[in-house]
């Protein structure tokens, strides 16, 4: 790993935690998707004559981002929903200048000893199944039951009327910019979520934006530790996050378990419990479509970026190729059935 | 006697997964390795249908401008006739997709002059739409080994 990196980040760090002696060591790169580069790294520093050694995690901004992503908006979601209590990581340092590190960062604590499933995986909560799919949905529900602006997001990007029309509108301009190729099926449901609105949002939430299997770290015992990747959090209807956390990308194979973990049926008692919301299949199925949607969005721009050579992160190539013929496939057996 | 190209693509995934990605430190370095060599299984299979899938794409819309485009305005009937006659005359994978991209084009102008149509006549073209997106969709989709 890059000596120069490591020492910029440690006179970063000293300066901010005024700890003159701190020292940063072990600093590597792990996975961490393409829209950010993720560092695991340990400080050692005294604080009021305290020995201390931090396990702590770097993300800083690559030479071009997947999504147009903001890390304020990803932090401030840390630090919201740290204060509240949910299993987020405990936010740092946040800094949009570009000279201590040459690209904007944020850091924070690392947790450590759990692991990430990869979607490529067939099971991979294997016995812990029920239990992580029980807190995964309980957790998204709490996200929902969020008040916006009690903890201090009011602000976000997003709209509180009409928020489906501000979302598809978003994606279309994302499609637009960022198609290499036409896209029959991508187009067909734009069409069809503007020609056929859901019903008004119960509640305007914090919409996590990315609350899916591969975004949480779980431990050994199968509790949920942290969710992360808050970076497309926006003000929004609360079953946008729930859809996305459906779609059956996110299933491991096994479009019965929800997330490959507990049942469709299971997850949405939990959510509803939870966020004290009511399931409205009519909204749902509307917002489902649009999951798929937004997934041919991001995996559009994952190819672009890749394409036009900003951003060569494998992750990118692979989006814009596995995951973009399965959201094709998806939206493509969803519609069909609209004119079935 | 020479090896298949996706037979070197598919070897050389299961030296990099079993063997290469295991000696290297965990972390990006392996994450990324094992990620490489997935794409590596992905291009094998590619290798093998790419030409065909789109060719048979092709074949598919022009059948269905030929098919619909009496259904259409006298300015979009025009186009879809035109679309309808041409022929891919390379398997060049570049060439069947430069043709991919305008049949494709076309295809998304006469699905939106459809569904603004009234009568039974759009719907069953919408539906034969639906069919061959729903067809391509399907071909397109990417099989991959359990990781």
């Amino acid at each position: 790993m890059s000596d120069d990196l490591s020492q910029k980040l440690q006179r970063y760090l000293a300066e901010k935690l005024g700890a003159s002696d701190l020292r940063v060591t072990n600093l590597s790169r792990i996975p961490g998707g393409a829209s950010r580069e993720t560092y695991r790294f340990r400080a050692r520093y005294s604080d009021a004559n305290v020995a201390k050694d931090r396990a702590l995690i770097l993300r800083r901004d690559p030479p071009a981002s997947l999504i147009d992503t903001d890390r304020t908006t990803e932090f401030r979601a840390y630090q919201a929903f740290h204060r509240l209590g949910l299993p987020v990581p405990e936010p740092i340092a946040l800094e949009t200048d570009n000279s201590p590190l040459d690209r904007p960062f944020f850091i924070m604590e690392e947790i450590e000893n759990c692991s990430v499933a990869s979607i490529l995986l067939p099971d991979p909560y294997s016995s812990y199944r029920e239990k992580v799919g029980e807190q995964f949905f309980s957790i998204l529900g709490r996200i929902a039951a969020a008040d916006p602006d009690e903890i201090g997001l009011g602000d976000l990007e997003g709209a509180r009327e009409c928020c489906w029309q501000h979302e598809t509108e978003r994606w279309e301009r994302v499609i637009d910019e960022d198609e290499r190729e036409p896209q029959p099926i991508a187009r067909a449901a734009i069409r069809w979520l503007k020609r056929n609105p859901p019903p008004p949002a119960q509640k305007i939430s914090i919409v996590h934006g990315d609350y899916r299997t591969g975004n949480f770290l779980y431990d050994a015992e199968g509790s949920i530790r942290a969710i992360l990747d808050w970076e497309m959090a926006h003000l929004g209807d609360p079953l946008e996050d729930l859809a996305w956390a459906l779609d059956p990308l996110w299933s491991h194979g096994d479009s019965s378990r929800a997330a490959g973990t507990i049942a469709r049926e299971e997850a949405i008692r939990v959510w509803e419990k939870s966020s004290g919301l009511r399931f409205d299949p009519v909204a749902f199925h509307w917002w489902e479509v649009f999951a798929s949607l937004k997934g041919l969005g991001i995996w559009i721009s994952a190819a672009r970026e890749y394409f036009e050579g900003r951003n060569p992160d494998p992750v990118n190539a692979f989006s814009g190729w596995y995951c973009l013929a399965f959201h094709n496939n998806v939206l493509a057996e969803r519609l069909s059935e609209r004119v079935a | 006697m020479k090896p298949d190209v996706d037979q070197i693509l598919n070897q050389s995934a299961g030296q990099l997964l079993g063997t290469i990605a295991p000696l290297l430190p965990t972390g990006y370095a392996q994450g990324t390795t094992s990620l490489l060599a997935f794409m590596m299984l992905m291009s094998a299979q590619e290798y093998e249908r790419a030409a065909d899938i789109r060719a048979i794409e092709n074949a598919e819309i022009r059948a269905l401008f030929a098919e619909l485009g009496s259904l259409a305005d006298s300015g979009l009937r025009a186009r879809l006739s035109e679309a309808a006659a041409t022929k891919d005359n390379s398997l060049r994978i570049s060439t069947l997709n430069a043709a991919n991209d305008e049949l494709r084009r076309l295809l998304i102008v006469l699905q939106a002059h459809l569904e603004e149509r009234p009568g039974a006549g759009a719907r069953d073209a919408e539906r034969r739409i639906w069919q061959v997106l729903k067809a391509t969709a399907q071909r397109r989709l990417v099989r991959l080994p359990a990781g």
